[in-house]
């Protein structure tokens, strides 16, 4: 009888191995008071050190550099850099903690946040003053003393105007700032305004391989190619020598480690602990200068390259690449000669996990706001995926660096596997494994499309195939690109009031900060482009929401080019340009457009509230004509009160909405997507690479929200919009309904490789869906299925919401809950009460 | 391609009612009237409203569904809120459906061709393929449209999707056999073994049922058998041995799966939407024991020999 299923899709096979078996299942979902994941007592050990230990702030940083500069007034701005990077590291008070096996922090004890005050002090001033960090909701961070609070206060003094802001704000005019965070918050360039760049991967296979000697080396070659002919001269000249400071300066300060090592260890009872110690020097003296030479030594160097980019900058999403690449010839070579076995290989990763927690910034409290987390954050680290002929690139290490992942469980690294359609299956069942263990990694992303959207940015082929993710989903090349990603966040809720109402905002009114130099003199705060009381098709509509998108991207790209500039003025990076090979061809710092591809990726929120607002204008006022458009306006400007019918319909299944494989909704999506990247692809930056679009919120969806007035999706004032690619929930209720394949469906009818600088997509599945052997099967073939049809990016929270309210009951019980928050997993317990609320009300997807 | 169907519900993704990942579409009507149903909003053949009291935002403020009333006084307001229909003057007509704003009523129930159906099932089928999924219909009863039934799963197996059909086969065989042609798996329930007490809480005896099920094993068709475990009504060890006797002597192998569903105060609100008493109001269940008990029931089925597990799951 009956019929037999053909299987179309056969699944590739491969041998590579990790420490457990591929299908070990860990848990399903969140499980409180767990302090024993790992196989390592060690690395649970380190771990629980972690989570104790509290957000401090610590000045020594801010001390040193702001001697420094003092000292080098009349340098060039690189030399100024690289002698102060040079100064913190001669002075840095080291540590070397208990049971730790890789040496090697941010110039401050771990978890405590240096102060880098060449970006802005502005903020920190008024906040030390006025906002005190340790009152702040959330990303709370503690002075240690009163004593440093007032030195904090009085270092400040010696910046102000100094600073990559101050010369920034200099540069900006009204139009430009009206839309700012220090306007209107249409769009926010908070980051790189008031921070550092970061955002990066450095070529790791050549640190480890050539070392800071190779760096030096290389310096030196550029130092002596240089012809005073040259008009340049001077500044290449000032770029080699500023990296051969730093260079020798990061040399002597792993000595210094090595040094301290040595000295713990002749005072050291515990002859095994004695002989880590011993180690760990013997480690650090071979990576001061040389290349790493063993699998132990290539983490070791690896962690200090990074640590020292931290030092330099506290720009975050300072990335990993694809580690299970570039760390494999150690572990090959280690593994054949018989020095290393793969237990304690595994324990050298996980000990290098929890280490990777260790750095954190305070942020401005704008920032803090709509990017929630005390980490860094960004820490991606890549593994799969293909070589630069298209192959799998699967080996031990891809198994062993996610068995790694869901043995800490903790919120860096954020672990991303590249997937492709020769994906084995065992990754897949592994990566599903630690998904299905609810604890917020990894995220998959999806080559294909990635791959398309780095030739988009004019990379070939082989250099496309090469890329790994920064940040949240930001792909990226690595050694050669300096892609300023997420250099913005844009609310294109806000641009749609201007659509709506004819360039002003919905609550255009006395009470506005900018009223007495905008609506009082009857000016607009953006152009006007029609109004719903006038537009006559639904042709118009769609234009005017062109003409603003492109009037507000001119202001953001403006801003940011000048933002950009201000970076190369003030701060330039020689420490870490050594590590994009083509700034030694050019002799230009990064900051100077010394990479070889330096675009700016902005990043959109809140389009398929957009969509929405979209579909209820088609169809009730175009179409059925049930509405005019006047009225759908004073609706929104009443923030629905009195327009209880309407509300209710515009949240019904009665009205199209995005994200339930609807063409009528999903086409507007996609026009609001498209719209967005064509007005943004291709515009110049300053470094000489063009700008890259990004559609993910992180979680400034929640932010953003709290400034934006009602909208004609059924959201009212102050409710969060809508998140990443994701469809809107409002509080009136989910607008995506037919389940996980009607989302999946609707967000794979766009051409993600336009989004050059990334899409994001969170699912949130209840725990019962994947349990078992079944649930597990139906998520991979639910990942197979969803990514055949070329969306960039996947990311699932496990997690039902009954434990998340458990959680806000009870944080001290839920300490270590990490959830997927969009991009990058949080600790639950440390978010804000409106992100709290957010998680929760994300569709719960039923099966 | 003639054949319409009264379908309450197309749910895409699920996972419960057959292998894989499936759209499920639920049939209206039913001839069992089982005390815990969970879908009440099955049992009436024809197309009806239900109304939901917490989503009407007042007749103050709205009323367009009186006004689009054809009957004076049929929908009842308590506190200025849509409450309840007059089910005995409501003529179905569904008109304060149509321009209610908010989903406070329902209609429960639409005719959907063949086709209509199959646009929404063809836009899921690289989730079948991959998982070894497809297509279930389920209800109330499916096979009380079986000349659609037939129609829907010929189109299925014509584009390569796999076909799941849970009834209760209290159907004539000649019903029964129309869909047989196009059927990968068959789902139904055994609910009591005993006759007179599967009338008392089904409203029907077990007799047709039993006799199909033997027919359909004998006849070589694969099934997935399921005891809806209901406290104090099916779940005594005699009972449950009666089962196990019936399974291994009449249908044998042909049970590929055995699986108990635990009572669960599912559906209530729907009840209410509906008008209809809840009967399974006075049923106390201790969640913990009785998860236990039916634990303990699985184990026994497994001891003889039945593969039995506690959900929807077929595996372990």
């Amino acid at each position: 009888m009956g019929f037999m299923m053909e299987n179309e899709h056969d699944q590739v096979h491969c041998c590579a191995v990790g420490l457990e078996p591929y299908d070990q299942t860990y848990s399903l979902g969140y499980k409180v008071g767990h302090e024993d994941w790992s196989p390592y007592p060690r690395v649970n050990r380190l771990r629980k050190t972690f989570l104790d230990r509290p957000y401090n702030i610590d000045n020594e940083r801010f001390r040193n550099v702001t001697e420094a500069y003092k000292e080098n007034e009349n340098c060039t701005a690189i030399i100024r850099c690289a002698k102060a990077f040079e100064k913190i590291l001669m002075n840095a008070t080291l540590e070397i903690y208990d049971d730790d096996l890789i040496l090697g922090e941010i110039a401050a004890p771990a978890k405590a946040s240096p102060q880098y005050p060449e970006f802005s002090v502005n903020w920190m001033l008024h906040e030390v003053l006025h906002e005190p960090f340790e009152e702040r909701e959330h990303d709370q961070y503690y002075f240690v003393s009163e004593e440093d609070r007032q030195e904090f206060i009085d270092l400040c003094q010696y910046w102000k105007g100094k600073t990559v802001e101050d010369l920034a704000n200099a540069s900006l005019d009204d139009e430009m700032t009206k839309g700012s965070q220090t306007g209107k918050k249409i769009f926010q360039t908070n980051l790189y305004h008031y921070g550092g760049v970061g955002h990066f991967v450095m070529d790791y296979a050549r640190i480890l391989r050539e070392g800071f000697d190779g760096m030096i080396a290389k310096a030196r070659e550029g130092l002596s190619g240089i012809d005073k002919v040259d008009p340049d001269y001077a500044e290449k000249r000032d770029f080699y020598e500023a990296v051969i400071i730093c260079h020798e300066a990061a040399k002597k300060y792993i000595l210094r480690y090595a040094a301290l090592a040595e000295e713990k260890a002749a005072a050291e009872q515990d002859p095994k602990r004695k002989e880590e110690l011993l180690m760990m020097a013997e480690n650090s003296r071979q990576v001061a200068g040389g290349p790493a030479k063993t699998f132990w030594q290539a983490l070791q160097l690896f962690n200090y390259a990074t640590t020292l980019t931290l030092i330099e900058s506290n720009g975050h999403s300072v990335s990993y690449g694809r580690m299970d690449q570039w760390l494999y010839p150690y572990y090959e070579a280690d593994m054949k000669n018989g020095t290393i076995s793969k237990e304690f290989a595994q324990e050298l990763l996980e000990v290098t996990y929890v280490k990777m927690n260790n750095p954190t910034k305070v942020r401005d409290g704008g920032t803090a706001k709509v990017r929630q987390g005390r980490g860094f954050g960004g820490e991606c680290l890549t593994i799969g995926g293909v070589d630069r002929e298209g192959n799998d690139v699967t080996n031990d290490l891809t198994m062993m660096l996610l068995d790694a992942s869901v043995h800490t469980r903790m919120m860096c690294p954020w672990l991303l596997v590249r997937m492709h359609e020769n994906t084995p299956y065992e990754v897949k069942v592994k990566t599903v494994e630690c998904i299905r263990a609810g604890y917020g990694h990894p995220k998959i992303f999806n080559d294909e499309p990635t791959i398309k959207a780095m030739m988009r940015k004019g990379m070939s082929l082989e250099e496309a195939r090469d890329y790994a993710v920064v940040g949240c989903v930001e792909p990226n090349l690595p050694g050669k690109e300096y892609g300023w990603h997420d250099g913005s966040y844009i609310n294109t809720v806000k641009f749609m009031e201007m659509v709506l109402n004819g360039g002003r905002c919905l609550d255009c009114g006395p009470h506005c900060v900018r009223w007495e130099k905008c609506g009082a003199l009857g000016e607009h705060l953006g152009p006007d482009t029609g109004s719903l009381e006038t537009y006559q098709s639904f042709d118009e509509v769609l234009e005017s929401v062109d003409k603003q998108f492109k009037y507000w991207a001119d202001q953001m790209c403006g801003t940011m080019n000048i933002v950009d500039k201000a970076h190369r003025a003030r701060k330039p990076l020689p420490y870490v340009s050594a590590f994009f090979e083509d700034t030694f061809t050019s002799g230009k710092d990064i900051s100077a457009g010394g990479a070889k591809y330096n675009g700016i990726g902005p990043q959109a929120s809140g389009l398929a509230t957009c969509a929405d607002t979209l579909a209820a204008i088609k169809q009730l006022v175009f179409e059925e004509k049930r509405y005019t458009g006047a009225e759908l306006l004073q609706a929104v400007k009443d923030n629905w009160e009195g327009h209880e019918v309407l509300y209710a319909l515009v949240n019904s299944p009665k009205v199209h909405h995005y994200g339930n494989d609807d063409d009528y909704a999903d086409e507007l999506f996609k026009f609001m997507f498209e719209c967005y990247c064509r007005n943004l692809s291709g515009r110049p930056t300053p470094r000489g690479g063009s700008f890259t679009p990004g559609v993910y919120s992180v979680s400034a969806n929640v932010g953003m929200g709290l400034n934006t007035n009602a909208s004609l999706d059924g959201r009212k004032a102050g409710e969060a919009i809508s998140d990443n690619m994701g469809p809107v929930h409002t509080d009136a209720g989910a607008h995506d309904i037919y389940g996980p394949t009607a989302l999946a469906n609707s967000v794979a009818k766009v051409d993600h490789s336009l989004a050059t600088n990334g899409t994001l997509l969170n699912v949130k599945f209840p725990q019962e869906a994947v349990a078992g052997v079944e649930g597990r099967d139906n998520l991979v073939s639910f990942i197979d299925e969803y990514l055949s049809k070329k969306p960039m990016h996947i990311q699932f929270n496990i997690m039902s919401s009954a434990t998340m309210r458990a959680a806000q009951k009870k944080p001290e019980d839920y300490k270590d809950m990490l959830v997927r928050v969009a991009g990058y997993s949080a600790y639950f317990v440390e978010l804000g009460k409106a992100l709290q609320k957010d998680l929760i009300q994300r569709t719960e997807l039923h099966f | 391609m003639s054949q319409k169907g009264n379908i309450f519900n197309v749910q895409r993704f699920t996972i419960h009612d057959g292998p894989g990942m499936r759209t499920e579409l639920f049939l209206k009507g039913c001839p069992l009237r089982c005390l815990w149903c969970s879908n009440p909003e099955s049992q009436n053949a024809f197309i009806e409203p239900g109304v939901y009291r917490k989503k009407c935002i007042s007749h103050k403020k709205c009323g367009v569904c009186e006004s689009a009333c054809p009957e004076e006084g049929v929908l009842n307001f308590y506190r200025g809120k849509l409450v309840s229909i007059d089910r005995s003057r409501c003529t179905n007509c569904m008109e304060c459906e149509k321009v209610c704003p908010s989903e406070a009523v329902k209609q429960w129930g639409k005719w959907m061709t063949v086709e209509e159906c199959m646009q929404i099932i063809r836009k899921d089928k690289g989730y079948y393929d991959r998982s070894g999924g497809g297509v279930t219909v389920s209800g109330g009863e499916p096979l009380l449209q079986s000349d659609f039934v037939a129609e829907l799963f010929e189109a299925c197996h014509a584009e390569g999707i796999h076909t799941c059909c849970e009834s209760t086969f209290c159907m004539d065989w000649k019903e029964i056999q129309k869909v047989l042609p196009h059927t990968d798996l068959l789902i139904s329930d055994i609910k009591h073994m005993d006759s007179k007490i599967h009338k008392k809480y089904t409203g029907v005896p077990n007799t047709k049922i039993l006799k199909n099920l033997k027919r359909l094993a004998k006849e070589g068709y694969e099934m997935v058998l399921r005891i809806p475990v209901i406290p104090q009504v099916n779940d005594d060890m005699d009972n449950i041995k009666a089962t196990a006797d019936f399974i291994l002597e009449e249908l044998g192998e042909k049970v590929r799966t055995l699986q108990l569903l635990s009572f669960m105060r599912l559906g209530v609100e729907k009840y209410e939407s509906l008008g209809m008493p809840y009967g399974m109001e006075d049923i106390k269940v201790n969640r913990r024991s009785f998860q236990k008990h039916v634990g303990e029931i699985a184990e026994y089925f497994n001891s003889r020999g039945i593969h039995c597990v506690v959900g929807t799951k077929e595996k372990e």
